[in-house]
């Protein structure tokens, strides 16, 4: 009895002693070197299904691991990958895609039209029950069918011609079809094949992703052998791991702590104005909200431009996202915005007088009407307080303005419904590479993110979206015109509370040269050691 | 013995339905989870379609009908998310939430021991006021807060453990892989996770002992032992300690399943790969296979645990007949 009780003590002691050794470095796992990048994101991969990819750091994995036709560049250019180029019918509803020379699958397997049409058909299959971000891509796409040509072309064939359908083709990952014909969803989903410029080597769930570099990809080159993509949620623990010299690239560094990695010697921070359009919609559904006063009112222009000038964007962005920003001038991301609108400057003093022009005095106890605004927490840039900040904003003009914060997961189920609101605080990912998808927010009159009582072919915003479609109207100049006319009415009508473009924070070591870019996307195959 | 074990696994099945339940009702609490797995511009037509495909169109009772219907022909079901079985997802995990509740139960008890004898051995001496205040401390602070510090300090300062990550022990043991070079990287990467979580139960089990000891030492038993002439040593351990025992047992007990179900936060801030994450995520993308499939495995170990305490007790105390 003694002698056992020993033996577990020694081996408590033991076992005690060697996990307080120190060790200043883990002997396994991913460690950044010559040959290695290490990147730390917040969320781990779900799987590996190559049209499943619904967040966007699953999909900064998966763009690694699989090629697509097209690829969108830092400044929202539209360039050949897999196809070396395209041809558009007359019509508008095809889209001829030339392969280039020498593709290969991950497995050796040659990539040809085959394969892609084979891609193709297998997203849109209805049985495979692919959600998400591939469903929106086909259907705003206009995505009809597919066809193979010959070893080199395939045809993607659209409802109809589609400003947008290029771009968002870029976002179909392409994979072989003799690999993926065999394979279940479950496999497909946990052993990718692909057809990038890294290829999957392992994960170890909630922890890394491992890509090697694939030497018979020629498209472009790469400098790292191998990345680790390392998951860890807490941000705190991300840039510690940064400081430390453990991960080269992090994510979403926290406002709070941007300063200490900026002074520290081993990495810096990349802020850049993100594509995410950062806005207070003014929910205008009669058949939601249409009783109180301060719903009836957000129903007039007039209300909502004179509410434009009440808010102090700058100093939002200043005071909370700790970085200086421009305010946005209407749905669309610069450069491809209106560039003759003037973003609404900071004026309570106009924006009471509009609200007195409007109908809307204050009254005897200094308030003018009572509206709610809804905002979520924990999905935007410090979200929650950026709400409060707005309303007391809304408050200094005398809109009296209760705010509710909702935790998102409830917050977003009343999105799509038209349940948010009558104010709600939202931001809606957009684009560096068309002014339409950036517009698609309000692309049919009942669409989930439409919540104005824009109608039908009645309302003049949906008339000249119909006219953009037309056969003459499809040059760049028209398509710019018939755009920058559409913002000026945005801008006029104001159905948003125009905000900013959401900063994103990346930390990046200094041993690396590496760019952040403004869609989210961590292209890490562009990082060289310096 | 053998009647109520039987007995206690009949009842253990029935507390795992009842929580099974209880969560899948409770996830539908926040609203309709289709909205997860669509896009943020989705169209009217798209959500439909998605909701019918992932079977949401259907009464919830109905859904949960097949769900338990599933269940007892052993098929938890797939990860709405990863489209791989939910069950799966929950054991590959689970080794490595062990490990680190082991790990942390391990140095919560083994140094909650001799403080709390130690503490109520010396009660009233600057021993004891300064044990007392390490537990009040080790009570009030937040682990999310103690873990962000000790990243800071110990990893990040002095650079003597690893900030986050896991090297694993027990998937490797099982799978016969394990080797043994890896131990003290791997132990390394517990430390702080462990610590973090072990703090709070070190410190709320050092007071436990501590009362219970206090309470064990003046009793007839322990003065007449004393009285023997028997060592303080044999006095304190054997007769007093033994006594003590046997309300801490029972906490303990309950300790590791309150380790257990408190790993989240400290799984997220050490980036450790445990249920604790998954659940987290699971419940957000209102994964509900894989949540059911989490409940289902935490009750057991849950219920297990239970009953094991019921048997170390009677072990304890041959006053306690288990029939």
């Amino acid at each position: 009895m003694k002698q056992t009780r020993f033996l577990i003590s020694a081996l408590l002691i033991a076992v005690l002693v060697v996990g307080a050794l120190p060790g200043t470095v883990s002997a396994q796992g991913p460690k950044p070197d010559a040959k290695t990048l290490v990147v730390g994101q917040s969320v781990d991969v779900a799987g590996f299904e190559p049209q499943l990819a619904n967040s966007r750091a699953e999909a900064n994995v998966l763009n690694h691991i699989f090629g697509t036709l097209t690829k969108v560049e830092d400044d929202g250019k539209i360039v050949p990958y897999l196809a070396e180029s395209w041809t558009i019918s007359e019509d508008g509803k095809q889209i001829n895609f030339t392969l280039r020379d020498g593709l290969t699958c991950h497995d050796g397997e040659a990539l040809t039209a085959e394969d892609v049409a084979y891609t193709f058909e297998r997203a849109a299959n209805p049985d495979n029950k692919f959600t998400g971000n591939i469903q929106f891509v086909f259907q705003s796409a206009g995505y009809v069918g597919v066809k193979a040509e010959g070893e080199k072309n395939v045809i993607i064939e659209l409802k109809d011609w589609s400003p947008i359908a290029i771009g968002l083709l870029a976002e179909v990952f392409i994979h072989c079809k003799d690999s993926y014909s065999q394979k279940s969803l479950e496999d497909a989903a946990k052993n990718p094949i692909g057809s990038g410029p890294y290829r999957f080597v392992e994960q170890k769930k909630d922890d890394y992703v491992l890509v090697e570099k694939v030497p018979t990809f020629k498209v472009f080159d790469v400098a790292f052998d191998r990345i680790y993509f390392r998951v860890i949620p807490e941000a705190s623990t991300r840039v510690a791991e940064l400081l430390a010299g453990n991960v080269d690239i992090v994510t979403n560094v926290p406002v709070d702590q941007v300063a200490a990695v900026n002074a520290s010697a081993g990495a810096k921070v990349q802020a850049v104005a993100g594509t995410r359009r950062i806005y207070v919609g003014f929910n205008q559904r009669t058949d939601k909200f249409n009783t109180t006063e301060g719903e009836q009112a957000i129903k007039k222009a007039a209300v909502r431009v004179a509410l434009q000038y009440a808010v102090d964007v700058p100093t939002i962005c200043e005071a909370l996202l700790g970085t200086t920003c421009e305010r946005a001038n209407g749905l669309v991301n610069p450069p491809n915005n209106n560039p003759n609108l003037p973003p609404y400057p900071y004026d309570p003093k106009k924006a009471e007088e509009l609200l007195d022009a409007a109908g809307y005095p204050r009254k005897a106890d200094g308030t003018r009407f009572e509206i709610t605004l809804q905002g979520p927490r924990g999905r935007y840039l410090n979200d929650a307080n950026v709400v409060q900040a707005i309303g007391e904003y809304l408050n200094a003009v005398g809109v009296k303005t209760n705010v509710e914060i909702i935790d998102w997961a409830q917050y977003r189920t009343t999105l799509p419904t038209h349940d948010a609101g009558p104010l709600f605080f939202l931001g809606t990912g957009g684009s560096t590479w068309s002014a339409w998808y950036d517009m698609a927010d309000i692309s049919q009159p009942k669409g989930a993110t439409n919540y104005t009582e824009w109608d039908g072919m009645g309302g003049k915003w949906f008339d000249l979206l119909a006219q953009s479609k037309l056969p003459e109207n499809r040059s760049e100049e028209k398509q710019r015109e018939i755009i920058n006319e559409m913002l000026k009415l945005f801008y006029d009508d104001a159905p948003w509370l125009f905000l900013y473009f959401q900063p994103d924070f990346y930390g990046v070591s200094n041993r690396i040269d590496w760019n952040a870019r403004r869609d989210e996307k961590v292209f890490a195959w562009q990082a060289k050691l310096k | 013995m053998g009647k109520y074990l039987a007995r206690r696994l009949a009842q253990s099945i029935i507390v795992v339905f009842g929580v099974t339940l209880l969560s899948y009702f409770a996830l539908f609490l926040a609203g309709d989870p289709t909205y997860l797995y669509v896009s943020e511009r989705a169209s009217q037509e798209e959500i439909d379609l998605v909701r019918k495909q992932l079977g949401f169109d259907r009464p919830v009772l109905e859904q949960y009908l097949r769900y338990i219907g599933g269940l007892l022909r052993g098929d938890l079901g797939n990860s709405l998310q990863t489209r791989t079985p939910a069950l799966d997802l929950v054991l590959e995990r689970l080794p490595a939430t062990l490990e680190l509740t082991i790990f942390a139960m391990l140095l919560s008890v083994l140094l909650a021991i001799p403080i709390g004898v130690i503490s109520a051995l010396k009660r009233g001496t600057v021993i004891d006021g300064a044990a007392m205040l390490f537990a009040m401390a080790g009570q009030s602070m937040p682990s999310f807060w103690l873990g962000i510090m000790l990243i800071l300090f110990v990893g990040l300062q002095l650079r003597w453990l690893p900030i986050s990550g896991h090297v694993p022990i027990i998937q490797p043991l099982l799978n016969g892989t394990f080797d043994i070079a890896t131990l003290p990287d791997a132990l390394r990467h517990l430390a702080l996770p462990a610590i973090t979580i072990g703090v709070f139960s070190l410190s709320r089990n050092a007071r436990l002992i501590r009362s219970s000891m206090l309470e064990t030492l003046p009793q007839d038993y322990v003065q007449t032992a004393r009285s023997k002439g028997l060592q303080e040593r044999l006095v304190v351990m054997r007769h007093a300690f033994r006594n003590a025992m046997i309300p801490i047992v029972t906490m303990i007990g309950l300790e590791f399943g309150f380790l257990l179900s408190g790993v989240v936060v400290v799984e997220t801030v050490f980036s450790w790969p445990g249920v604790g994450r998954l659940v987290f995520n699971a419940i957000n993308q209102q994964d509900i296979p894989l949540v059911q499939a989490s409940v289902v495995v935490f009750s057991f170990i849950f219920v297990l645990l239970n009953l094991f305490v019921d048997l170390i007790y009677a072990q304890l105390d041959p006053r306690v007949r288990l029939n």
